[in-house]
């Protein structure tokens, strides 16, 4: 790593940019709390943390933007163990992260565009393609991404993203390190986790190879309490959906689910989601909604349509309607009671095959279910996501069941999760009005 | 047309509902005599090859068992050591799939939707057992549907098929080859020792040995595309015993000379629909190299070791490599560019079914490096409930004239 990098992440990131994403951050929480500066008909304020989790994205791309030759930068799957990269203190990018991050800012498409130029189909996930023609354009909304020294891909979420990541290891000439977690159509078996397990340790040789360091175990565990103390409060904070009125929706998770996933394993990701809860507590104590008024409650199934995230949250909000759980973002909670600080590398194999992604449909079904009975919701909207088939398929049937067995009405939602051209407004705002007059009927 | 050709088997249609490929003899109705006019070779006299549902019924009346099994990598040895016939479900091509329609969206490839659509209208219901090995997500939600959401009559078998590379992931397919056989005692009620399944292993081995000479050499082997194609499918549900004695019948008749058509390769999933074989054809052109999932990239090099398990978790990854498998952009280029080197293709023919992932990734890259080697390459995109299209056609045929017109210009 040169000196000069170092002295550029250094003035850049430590001092001042710190700074000036400190002050930045005083002031939206000064803006926040005047008088009359939330003017919105249906949907309560912003939570109070909400300009710390601006500072903490922030500074993450920011950190990115001065991270290139002054410290190791790893590119991981959502769902990889970073445990183990953070503890030998490597930088990490999301492209997937990133992916939706330009799926908010609206510059999805341009970049679905270039990678389309380039051949890839408009029939491949548009995570992927979206992230591809920033590769290939080097333009992004964050600024400036580094490029990666490792990459990282586990296939507990998709198998899309081996060939994603063999994409970018072609492009970039890194090595790739891949976790495979084999599907649990039924039970895990021993040598499901053994084969996770030994991928673990063979992926540590090669981390600790490109980052010219051996692993401190003591440091590993010290991360692997933080991510695990994160993951619980991430936990309880989404179960605090179940109060009535609940204090955030789905659609606040999808936001403020980022450190969960981007910063897995920091201290100040503790903090933050502490924080985080005794706000929302004190809204419950205060009986403040997310909605002004909740009249419905529903489940969200798979991904969020990111663009068009704010014109969804609106739409239902004026209709009184809180979207109180997700199965997306319930991914990042609920396996905090396998991870063990003391056993870092066995219990994140044993962890991290077990995300919803990566059990079969009647598993996810059930957790829908859990969900819709816990926080007592009127239905569910399942997004059909046509980028991400492992989460859509068995959609379909899902829909029979839940009505079936549990008498839950749902509404089968087709969308694409970064793709706008996927998308029609006109016929999701037809699907999602008529579904609400059957709830009301 | 010199040769002696057999009687054509016209298929009917419980066979067709069966299972998808050649269901008719090798000289079938469907392409056989008009394409094998078009070869250059005197046409040799191999019998008539069984359909499917003959095939079937065969190794039923000898007292085994049906496994109907999806794509794509399989333990071909472990179900013939417990005397179950594997017989692979490829779509079928121009099934309707609306019985799956109801299940799964419409952005699903249609090798997933028709085969789903076989099942579930009882198009399967000769199997006693089903297979859905892990060959992507799809598969993978498929496999899961009819275990969770939509359980068929039969016991529903998965097999994981483990990604990033050899190392590990013997070991690991090993150990679920192993439950795969603890699943299949309990299945048959009996169990086959280590000897009985290293025979199997072994006369696998024998089988895919000459299902990569036939490939090796297909063009010197006298038979037209579509019947080339047929006789190399016979893998997907032949025993393998029966497999070599045809294969060996195809080989011994061998020319001594290729036939002089223009060579192309073909990358992609399947062969389906199979019109494009004659389309090739009809173009003067001939597949010489062979990168499809289904086919060439199931060139499974011979085993190692004396652990039966091991050795066929040996050789289910030492296959050429395979979107199927996530193998590296780099190994996948180095295997197909050097493909071409060596049969002499002029030209590769990409032939992808529509929402095929796998397969979609690694294209730009494929088509890149090709080009870069100088050698041309097409794009077909299909979907198997629809006949090819004229475009399709066309752009083939602008393909082979520019490859023609390179020749010519030296």
């Amino acid at each position: 790593m040169s000196l000069v990098a170092r002295a550029k992440y250094h003035g850049g990131y430590s001092v001042f940019g710190r700074a000036l994403l400190r002050a930045e951050r005083i002031r939206s929480e000064r803006q926040l709390a005047k008088p009359g500066f939330w003017r919105s008909e249906h949907q309560a304020p912003p939570l109070n943390v909400a300009p710390r989790l601006k500072e903490l994205i922030s500074r993450h791309y920011l950190k990115g933007r001065f991270a290139e030759g002054a410290r190791k930068v790893a590119w991981v799957t959502s769902g990889a163990p970073i445990e183990f990269l953070t503890a030998l203190d490597y930088f990490l990018i999301y492209p997937e992260n990133h992916a939706a991050v330009c799926g908010i800012r609206r510059t999805a498409e341009e970049l679905c565009g270039v990678a389309e130029d380039a051949g890839w189909s408009r029939d491949t996930c548009s995570y992927a393609r979206t992230d591809f023609g920033a590769m290939l354009s080097g333009r992004t909304p964050v600024g400036k991404l580094p490029a990666p020294d490792l990459l990282v891909c586990c296939t507990n979420i998709c198998q899309t993203v081996l060939f994603w990541y063999r994409v970018l290891a072609d492009h970039f000439k890194v090595p790739l390190v891949v976790i495979d977690t084999p599907f649990v159509y039924r039970k895990v078996g021993d040598h499901d986790t053994a084969f996770v397990q030994r991928q673990l340790e063979e992926g540590i040789a090669v981390a600790e190879r490109v980052a010219e360091r051996d692993m401190d175990m003591a440091r590993l565990r010290q991360v692997t309490v933080a991510a695990r103390d994160a993951v619980k409060l991430w936990s309880e904070v989404m179960a605090r959906g179940a109060h009535k009125p609940a204090p955030l929706t789905a659609f606040d998770q999808f936001i403020h689910m980022a450190p969960i996933v981007e910063m897995r394993g920091q201290a100040f990701t503790v903090e933050y989601y502490r924080a985080m809860l005794a706000e929302l507590d004190e809204r419950i104590e205060k009986g403040v909604g997310a909605l002004k008024e909740e009249r419905r409650r529903l489940v969200w199934d798979n991904l969020p349509v990111w663009h068009r995230l704010s014109w969804l949250s609106k739409r239902l909000a004026a209709r009184g309607v809180a979207l109180v759980a997700s199965t997306y973002t319930n991914a990042w909670g609920e396996l905090a009671e396998l991870i063990d600080p003391d056993r870092p590398l066995e219990s994140a194999a044993a962890c991290y095959i077990h995300p919803i992604l990566n059990l079969g449909t009647g598993r996810k079904l059930d957790t829908i279910k859990r969900l819709v009975l816990d926080f007592d919701a009127d239905g569910v909207i399942l997004h059909s996501d046509r980028s991400c088939k492992p989460y859509s398929i068995g959609q379909v049937d899902q829909r029979a069941r839940l009505a079936s067995e549990i008498g839950a009405p749902s509404l089968l939602l087709e969308a694409d999760h970064n793709d706008p051209r996927a998308f029609s407004e006109e016929q999701a705002t037809a699907r999602l009005d008529a579904f609400l007059e059957i709830l009301d009927a | 047309m010199a040769g002696v050709k057999p009687a054509i088997v016209q298929p009917n249609r419980t066979e067709w509902s069966l299972f998808v490929g050649p269901t008719a003899g090798l000289w079938s109705a469907t392409s056989g005599s008009s394409t094998i006019a078009r070869v250059n070779h005197a046409t040799p006299a191999i019998p008539a090859i069984p359909s499917r549902l003959e095939a079937i019924a065969a190794y039923r009346a000898e007292g085994g068992q049906i496994a109907a099994v999806y794509p794509y990598h399989q333990p071909r040895a472990l179900f013939r050591a417990f005397d179950i016939l594997p017989v692979e479900v490829w779509g079928p091509a121009g099934r309707d799939p609306t019985p799956a329609d109801a299940h799964v969206q419409a952005y699903v490839c249609t090798i997933v939707r028709c085969g789903l659509a076989l099942q579930l209208s009882g198009g399967l219901e000769e199997a006693d057992l089903l297979v859905v090995p892990h060959g992507c997500d799809s598969l993978q939600g498929m496999g899961s549907l009819l275990i969770d959401l939509l359980p068929p009559r039969q016991p529903v078998l998965t097999m994981y098929l483990p990604r990033g590379g050899a190392g590990q992931g013997t070991r690991f397919l090993a150990d679920e080859l192993a439950v795969m056989r603890s699943k299949l005692a309990e299945f048959t009620g009996h169990e086959p020792d280590d000897d009985a399944i290293m025979a199997a292993v072994l006369r696998e081995e024998e089988a895919d040995r000459r299902f990569a000479e036939l490939l090796a050499t297909r063009e010197r082997v006298r038979l037209s595309e579509g019947d080339f194609y047929r006789l190399v499918r016979t893998r997907e549900y032949l025993p393998a015993e029966r497999f070599i004695t045809l294969a060996d019948e195809a080989l011994a008749a061998r020319s001594e000379e290729g036939c002089g058509r223009i060579p192309l390769a073909v990358s992609g999933i399947l062969a389906e629909p199979m019109a494009l074989l004659d389309a090739i054809a009809d173009s003067g052109a001939m597949v010489v190299a062979d990168d499809l999932a289904g086919i060439g990239r199931r060139c499974y090099p011979r085993g190692e070791g004396d652990d039966p398990l091991l050795r066929l978790a040996g050789t289910l990854l030492a296959a050429p490599p395979c979107s199927t498998r996530g193998d590296a952009v780099a190994a996948r280029i180095d295997h197909l560019v050097g493909l071409v080197q060596r049969r002499k293709a002029r030209g590769v023919v990409f032939y992808t079914v529509k929402f095929c992932e796998p397969e979609l990734f690694y294209l730009p890259l494929l088509r890149k490096a090709l080009d870069a080697a100088n050698v041309p390459t097409v794009h077909i995109e299909v979907d198997l409930t629809e006949q090819l299209p004229h475009q399709a056609i066309t752009r083939l045929e602008a393909l082979v004239e520019t490859v023609d017109l390179a020749e010519a210009e030296g």
